[in-house]
């Protein structure tokens, strides 16, 4: 029961990750309509700023977080403001889809000529800290990261919902013509995304070093799981994906307790490939 | 009979430029000793011939699938477990390897076909990394350790030399046997009807053309030619493992065709011939010090490709002055008129014939 009670703990804890970086793919996927190939490797970007932050300037990982969120705004924004808004116009979702890819390369390759492929981590005086709550015990970093996710979540939520630029934001995932005509400047709401969607990826990277080694490709699997979080979620939808990534954090440890922690990752792939034409049948049906 | 004469010249230079062409790389391995050089040009070889391989689905109807390796892997592993453990001739393997890979991709991905756009993709990561755990955990397929072909003298029959030179031909047949097919799937029927998809799905469907059954049938001949190539890549490498199905090897795989220009037949040929060579020459020469730069270099000419020639190398070099020249004073190509002219005198006598 107690084994069982750790892994519910673990997963919802777990599922926190996948829920912070689906909600970036999230607002980019909804917004602009592309995938984000590189969300996993914009992750790892933001576990080596905060590792170098902690080095070099000596920064806890907790203090860097703002930092760090700002740091991957400004590359979000550039990224968005070079490459890909200018292709954009050409409407070839291959030529995005590629965009994004070579992005990815190029991050995950230029981490591993800048640092090597060593596995670097971050131990701080709390990072082996642990509160037993009941029958369970619960690293802090852990704790802590699930309730900046919260905090996050509810943040995005609210500023989305209520603030200006989030409504011109959702007025642009709704119809990019549209809102132009109301007078929204569309090109300024992209970058405003993507640089948000990347700013969520760097908190996840930031709130991952604590209990997670970082290396050149430490992000593929959460980019991935990103996407998997986006499209059980729910387009556009906050809530949808901080409930979807908790739910897949719950099926992989599940499904690493009752079958076999090696199958855990395929149990994931396969339950998406089902979640996906199920959804699509009854997209269909209902037409 | 004036319009007959000079499309004539012009289908005798094509004729002869391409059989140049061909012939000197037959000619290669007479002059280039050094295994080396040899063995970027089977990797040329096989990669442009997996480009080509994605380019039917991805370049010609619009289903970017990022998980080709897989099929390719599925296609190495049936060729090293039939030949090890049922002892049968490599090459009566490979017309296995490429059934099984067409019957996997046209049966168990079949209920995927539904899904467009970024959803196709998705479900082709999905499944191609599910069938690699899947691989990883099964005794049968040797887990992570991968299956080994058996060693030996050269032999033919067994497609196993020591030389790399007898892979370096069977690959070069191999890729001008794959461009043919898909040139000529362009020219037919089959070809438009995937060009049609790729425009727009649902007025595809408006004309009578079945966007399922053409799907299908794109896949499948993608992944039997991946399969095809997994069965050369197991003979030339004798090994296989699940590394091989890896999602970076997929993208790989795919970087020539988009770089060389996704919406041509020819653009997996041009990208992978300027690609791998650069990409082998900077591995082998920087990798100690630089891990990972020729990715970084692939990933660089990609972005700039993109950013700057959306079409990619070819379509910027059928657009340019360089193949005004080259079809006006070299290949001697009549204006468009007279070529139009031709196809209708051709379909008239074909039609008067029957």
């Amino acid at each position: 029961m107690d084994v069982l009670l750790q892994a519910i703990v673990n997963g919802i804890l777990l599922g926190g990750f996948y829920a912070l970086m689906g909600m970036g793919q999230n607002i980019i996927f909804g917004v602009m309509k592309i995938v984000n190939f590189c969300h996993g490797e914009m992750l790892m970007v933001g576990m080596y700023l905060t590792y170098m932050l902690y080095t070099y300037a000596g920064i806890d990982p907790y203090l860097a977080l703002p930092l760090v969120a700002l740091i991957m705004f400004f590359l979000g924004a550039v990224i968005q403001h070079t490459l890909i808004t200018p292709s954009l116009k050409t409407k070839s979702f291959t030529n995005l889809l590629f965009l994004t890819v070579g992005l990815g390369l190029l991050l995950s390759n230029g981490a591993l000529v800048l640092f090597g492929s060593d596995y670097k981590s971050i131990r701080t005086s709390y990072s082996q800290t642990t509160i037993p709550i009941g029958p369970v015990s619960v690293a802090l970093p852990r704790l802590i990261s699930f309730c900046v996710l919260i905090v996050v979540t509810i943040a995005l939520f609210t500023f989305l919902k209520y603030s200006t630029v989030g409504k011109q934001i959702r007025a642009v995932s709704q119809n990019p013509v549209g809102a132009e005509v109301c007078g929204i400047n569309v090109k300024r709401i992209y970058l405003l995304t993507y640089g948000l969607g990347i700013a969520l990826a760097g908190i996840a990277g930031c709130l991952l070093t604590q209990f997670y080694s970082i290396f050149p490709t430490a992000g593929a699997g959460f980019g991935f799981r990103a996407l998997i979080v986006v499209v059980v979620g729910g387009l556009g939808s906050i809530p949808g994906a901080f409930f979807a990534g908790i739910l897949l954090g719950l099926l992989e440890q599940m499904s690493a307790l009752f079958i076999s922690p090696s199958y855990s990752d395929m149990i994931v792939f396969i339950t998406f490939i089902v979640i996906l034409v199920v959804r699509q049948l009854i997209i269909m049906r209902r037409k | 009979m004036d319009v007959k004469k000079a499309v004539g010249t012009y289908h005798r230079n094509l004729a002869i430029v391409i059989g140049a062409l061909i012939l000197l790389f037959c000619l290669i391995p007479v002059f280039v000793k050094t295994p080396y050089i040899i063995n970027i040009f089977v990797l040329v070889f096989y990669i442009s011939t997996m480009s080509m391989a994605w380019n039917i689905l991805g370049g010609m109807t619009g289903q970017n699938s990022l998980g080709l390796a897989a099929y390719m892997g599925i296609g190495a592993y049936t060729v090293c477990l039939v030949v090890t453990k049922l002892g049968w001739n490599p090459w009566a393997v490979s017309i296995l390897a490429m059934l099984v890979t067409g019957l996997i991709a046209g049966v168990i991905f079949f209920p995927c076909f539904i899904l467009q756009g970024p959803y196709f993709t998705l479900v082709s990561i999905a499944f191609a990394e599910s069938m690699r755990q899947f691989i990883i955990n099964s005794e049968f397929f040797g887990r992570a350790s991968g299956v080994g072909l058996p060693f030996g003298g050269d032999s033919f029959a067994q497609f196993r030399f020591a030389s790399k030179v007898p892979y370096f031909y069977v690959g070069l047949i191999m890729m001008i046997a794959v461009y043919a097919i898909m040139k000529t799937i362009d020219r037919t029927k089959i070809g438009f009807a995937l060009k049609t998809i790729r425009e727009d799905e649902d007025a595809a469907a408006a004309i009578g053309i079945n966007p399922t059954k053409y799907k299908v049938i794109a896949v499948v001949i993608s992944a039997m030619v991946a399969g095809f190539v997994g069965f050369f890549y197991a003979s030339y490498i004798r090994y296989v493992d699940p590394d091989l199905m890896v999602q970076a090897k997929s993208t790989e795989f795919v970087l020539p065709a988009v770089v060389g220009g996704a919406a041509y037949v020819e653009g997996p040929l041009v990208g992978g011939l300027i690609m791998i060579p650069l990409s082998e020459f900077l591995r082998a020469n920087f990798a100690r010090v630089l891990p990972g730069i020729n990715m970084i270099m692939y990933a660089i000419v990609l972005l700039v490709v993109i950013r700057f020639r959306p079409s990619g190398i070819l379509g910027w070099y059928m657009d340019s002055d360089f193949k005004k020249f080259i079809d006006e004073k070299i290949l001697k190509k009549p204006p468009l008129d007279v070529l139009e002219e031709y196809q209708m005198m051709n379909y008239e006598s074909r039609k008067g014939g029957k």
